[in-house]
């Protein structure tokens, strides 16, 4: 082969992966700047013929900027946000499930409300605690959830329970098992590995007395062994172990079931329910509603290089928690209003929610008690504990002992 | 084994075996059809309906309405995958195989290790770099990382295959007076048709049903594949299983017809090489 | 899989070299593709990450320390031990199961080359269904397989939720979402055995397992080797399937290195990146150590 043919080898070689890298990189999307605005949201669902994305738009337009938008998955957002913070690129507005807003807060990766000027005087203080850190506000809650039990009327006829009388746990209990002697089912709930799965067992934990720094002490003991003991004796089914809160509403939905620990959003599933539902809020061990955790999701203005962005962020920020427009949003959403006000409009249009409402009054945010980034540790411990009860590896006491020891 | 003989009962008879296992294989592909046709109410029923009594269309309404755009982008992904695989792939494979360069083997061997890094760290890789570069969301970016799944795998097939075409007919192109490049491009590869045949049905199909990528890399923006339509059904506390499902049956159907169109070339092209030593 | 070079075509030293020109660009493409994330990973794994160094820079340098961390974890053991057992059994089953399979559709009936087609569909589904629809039909309440059981009067079984079956239950789902792979490449690789042989050994009287024995299996070996290497790759870092049926548990019960890293680095709301990146690593070293040991017995075989 001469030198020439060998160069003109290499050079095609090269070229090939000049073009494959320059192609990839001639076709970039413009960076945000000038009069484009980024914000990220965990609601793909939403299409961009949704009212959401359409509530977004308008808000640009009152800005004067466009507003483009993405919508991850949430489980990636964490990280995502994360990347593009490490990065310098992080979006203007970002939203986020709430207790993400205090690793977020953490990094560095947020704006603090002293920073970018927001007005959160109107939120609910219990809700707005979820995004609060040492003495400093990181965003604004878009709508609020929590959880409480849906039930199923027939089945609660039948086997005799008025389901006003449940407020205990010593209640609940014997419900349950009138309810089996009827040859029905009785609880189904969400016990998966993930944060989900300490979402749905903090009412019962909370409600035993018990506090997210002693995750062995005796009340959380009593908790955890009245789920575990409810496994044993058929009261709710081995699939909970895995179960989403999706999923467990599914069961519930086949009509099998009396009761289904499940939050808000379901509200729009359970009018297409083929039977009478009801929803009680979750009793305390000792009577009266136990304390949930709060969910739902906030709003806030990550850090950018120029801070000179700030003040439109802003505007679509408090655009986006108007009074109007959080009614559209949370009722799109079946979310629960963070404002007084709204959510008294809210019970207004649709007297079923008062429970709901109520329920959020009385929520927790999990982030609170000043745990912050220890939460997230500590509510790992706890679902492992919970899986290795639920599963029968360990006994309620030794799961415990052990997520006490790993949440240090 | 029983090839020259005529179709006889016995033959018949093992289709009857043949169908059976196909069934069994295919079960659970039968029940994701199931239960995109079951309502939300019968997701869960015990004992699980077999057959979608009461079975409802309302998510293949939304999936019609809504993910033939997707549809699209998939088809392009896949193309660019397979392009971009088959040139970076079919030139390594010529080399590996037939010039035994110094360090061939090495190389070989790396190739092979870069795709033990775990999915999840590549795309995380790619996600940094994608956010530095603005190629986030853009249709190159999906296609190279997609060509990570399938280029090794490609080098492997190419390597297997081209040492199979005799040094007689490399040799004759040479006295003819053709340099490197016109022997791989005039001799190797027409004869290695199946070849390119098989890694390009790989490639395409591999993209065509990536997830990871797609999720962290095009999950925002106009250009998403339509595995990341699944998204759509997909809230922050609430999945459309049905819907979920029915986009599945709707993906799987073109990679299905690609690859029963394609399976004569696969079959004689993927270890061609590799068998005749 | 690189080829021996049979002594005919000869290549000049300058010649080998110029080579280098056709593996240019898959050899850049490995450096742009490849190398970067793996050394983000490795800076991720010899650094003291938190969340906020991880975005406002300065972890300061910790060696080793994450690595001991991770092994001193008791989850490391059990996610070894797993991660051994899994891809031992999935590639044990599948390569068997995908090598009858394609024995039998290697012969020719009615319908022969449709089913085998049709067989591979399991293959084209997004990982996320597929999973879904394992842990659906799994389901301890709700799923068909104990609804048959129950039928032939077996009690139900907590596949999914039960320390002593999670890890069979994601075995079984990846066995069967390997074996149209295997079949594909098995069957080719006996389309390539010339007919005449079976001919000749059929004269001979052979039956057919003496058959299997004495030409099939021997004439696959490499096709075999190539099978099985690819399968091990792919099985090693399977973490998608495991997380979506049983997220490792109950009870870490179904943790593998891959489900592992992914948990401590993304799985939590707060991650713990130092650490997950050093299991990723590990697992990478494995995969490596996995790959030298094929490299090493296939050079003992040629030589």
């Amino acid at each position: 082969m001469t030198a020439t043919s060998r160069r003109r080898c290499l050079a095609a070689a090269v070229a090939t992966l000049v073009a494959l890298a320059g192609g990839a990189c001639s076709s970039a999307d413009e960076p945000s700047g000038g009069g484009s605005y980024l914000v990220w949201d965990p609601y793909p669902q939403f299409a961009d013929d949704s009212a959401w994305v359409a509530l977004l738009r308008k808000c640009g337009e009152g800005a004067g900027v466009t507003v483009e938008r993405t919508g991850y998955d949430t489980t990636d957002l964490t990280n995502k946000a994360l990347l593009a913070a490490q990065q310098g690129n992080s979006p203007d507005v970002l939203i986020v499930d709430n207790p993400v807003i205090s690793t977020l807060a953490e990094a560095g990766a947020l704006t603090t409300t002293d920073e970018n000027k927001l007005d959160v005087t109107t939120m609910a203080a219990n809700l707005l605690a979820a995004g609060q850190r040492e003495g400093r506000t990181y965003g604004v809650p878009i709508g609020a959830n929590t959880l409480a039990l849906y039930y199923h009327k027939e089945v609660l006829a039948a086997a005799g329970v008025d389901p006003a009388t449940i407020t205990d746990w010593a209640a609940l209990n014997s419900a349950l098992t009138k309810v089996k002697a009827k040859g029905k089912k009785g609880i189904t709930f969400s016990a998966i590995g993930t944060e989900e799965g300490s979402f749905q067992f903090l009412p019962w934990f909370w409600g035993a007395g018990a506090q997210l720094t002693a995750l062995d002490s005796p009340p959380a003991v009593s908790a955890l062994t009245l789920w575990a003991d409810w496994l044993r004796q058929g009261h709710a089914p081995n699939s909970v172990i895995n179960n989403t809160q999706t999923t467990s509403w599914q069961e519930f939905a086949t009509g099998d079931y009396a009761f289904a620990e499940n939050g808000t959003w379901q509200l729009a599933n359970a009018e297409k329910l083929g039977f009478g539902y009801g929803i009680i809020a979750i009793p305390a061990r000792a009577g009266g509603p136990a304390p949930a955790p709060t969910g739902g999701e906030f709003v806030s203005v990550p850090v950018q290089r120029d801070t000179g962005r700030y003040a439109t962020s802003r505007q679509l920020v408090t655009c986006l928690t108007s009074a109007d427009n959080l009614l559209a949003t949370d009722t799109t959403l079946s979310y629960v209003a963070p404002v007084t006000a709204v959510q008294d409009r809210q019970v207004a249009a649709d007297p079923k929610l008062t429970v709901w409402v109520e329920a959020v009054r009385a929520a927790k945010g999990r982030t609170g008690d000043n745990l912050g980034t220890r939460y997230p540790k500590i509510s790992e411990s706890l679902w492992t504990g919970v899986q290795s009860a639920l599963s029968g590896a360990k006994t309620p006491q030794e799961a415990l002992a052990a997520a006490q020891r790993t949440a240090g | 084994m029983t090839t020259t003989t005529a179709p006889t009962r016995r033959t018949w008879w093992k289709t009857g075996i043949g169908l059976v296992l196909t069934g069994l294989m295919l079960f659970p592909v039968y029940w994701m059809i199931n239960v995109s046709f079951t309502r939300d109410r019968d997701m869960r029923a015990s004992p699980p309906h077999l057959f979608p009594v009461d079975g409802t269309v309302e998510g293949y309404r939304a999936v019609f309405d809504q993910q033939l755009p997707y549809l699209g982008t998939s088809f392009l992904v896949g193309l660019g995958t397979v392009a971009l695989t088959v040139a970076l792939s079919a030139p390594a494979g010529y080399a590996l195989a037939k010039l035994r360069p110094p360090g061939g083997r090495a190389l070989s061997f790396l190739l092979l290790t870069a795709q033990m890094i775990p999915g999840i760290i590549m795309a995380m890789g790619f996600y940094a770099s994608y956010l530095e570069l603005g190629i986030l969301n853009t249709l190159p970016g999906l296609i190279l990382a997609d060509s990570t799944l399938a280029v090794p795998f490609g080098v492997l097939i190419f390597t297997a295959f081209m040492s199979g075409v005799p040094d007689e007919l490399l040799q004759a192109a040479v006295v003819d007076g053709a340099g490197r490049l016109r022997t791989f491009w005039s001799v190797v590869l027409p004869l290695s048709r199946n070849a390119v045949v098989t890694v390009s049905l790989f490639a395409f199909l591999w993209a065509w049903s990536d997830f990871v990528f797609a999720s962290t890399l095009a999950g925002g923006g106009g250009h998403q594949p339509i595995t990341l339509g699944i998204y759509r059904y997909i809230g922050n506390n609430n999945q459309q299983w049905n819907a979920i499902m029915a986009t599945a049956v709707v993906a799987s159907v073109p990679a299905a017809v690609l690859l029963v169109l394609a399976q004569r070339y696969v079959s004689t092209g993927i270890t061609a090489g590799a068998v005749k030593d | 899989m690189a080829a021996t070079v049979p002594p005919g075509y000869r290549v000049s030293r300058a010649g080998r070299w110029s080579a280098w020109a056709f593996l240019a660009p898959v050899t850049g493409y490995l450096v742009i593709c490849y190398a970067y994330p793996l050394y983000r990973n490795v800076e991720l794994s010899l650094r003291e990450y938190t969340v906020r160094s991880f975005v406002q820079g300065g972890a300061p340098f910790a060696g080793l320390d994450n690595y001991r961390t991770a092994l001193a974890d008791p989850t490391f053991g059990p996610a070894l031990t797993h991660t051994l057992v899994f891809t031992v059994a999935s590639l044990v089953l599948q390569f068997t199961i995908g090598m009858a399979l394609a024995l039998f559709f290697h012969q020719h009936f009615p319908l022969s080359r449709t089913l085998r087609a049709v067989i591979l569909v399991p293959w084209l589904l997004p990982l996320i269904v597929s999973a879904s629809t394992w842990s659906w039909l799994l389901n301890s309440d709700a799923g068909l397989v104990n609804a048959a059981l129950g039928v032939v009067g077996v009690d139900p079984v907590h596949w999914l939720t039960s320390p002593r079956w999670s890890l069979v239950s994601v075995i079984i789902a990846n066995v069967w979402i390997g074996v149209p792979f295997n079949l594909v490449v098995l069957h080719s690789g006996l389309q390539a055995i010339p007919a005449e042989l079976y001919e000749a050994s059929a004269l001979d009287g052979a039956t057919g397992w003496q058959r299997f024995r004495s030409i099939t299996f021997p004439l696959l070996r490499p096709v075999s080797a190539i099978t099985l290497l690819l399968g091990l790759i792919y099985t090693l870092k399977v973490f998608d399937l495991i997380w979506i049926m049983t997220r490792g548990g109950p009870a870490d019960s179904s943790t593998t290195l891959a489900t592992w890293s992914y948990r401590l680095g993304f799985g939590n709301l707060l991650p713990r990146f130092g650490p997950g990146a050093a299991v990723g690593n590990l697992l990478i070293v494995l995969a490596l150590l996995a790959g030298l040991g094929y490299l090493r017995r296939q050079r003992r075989q040629q030589s």
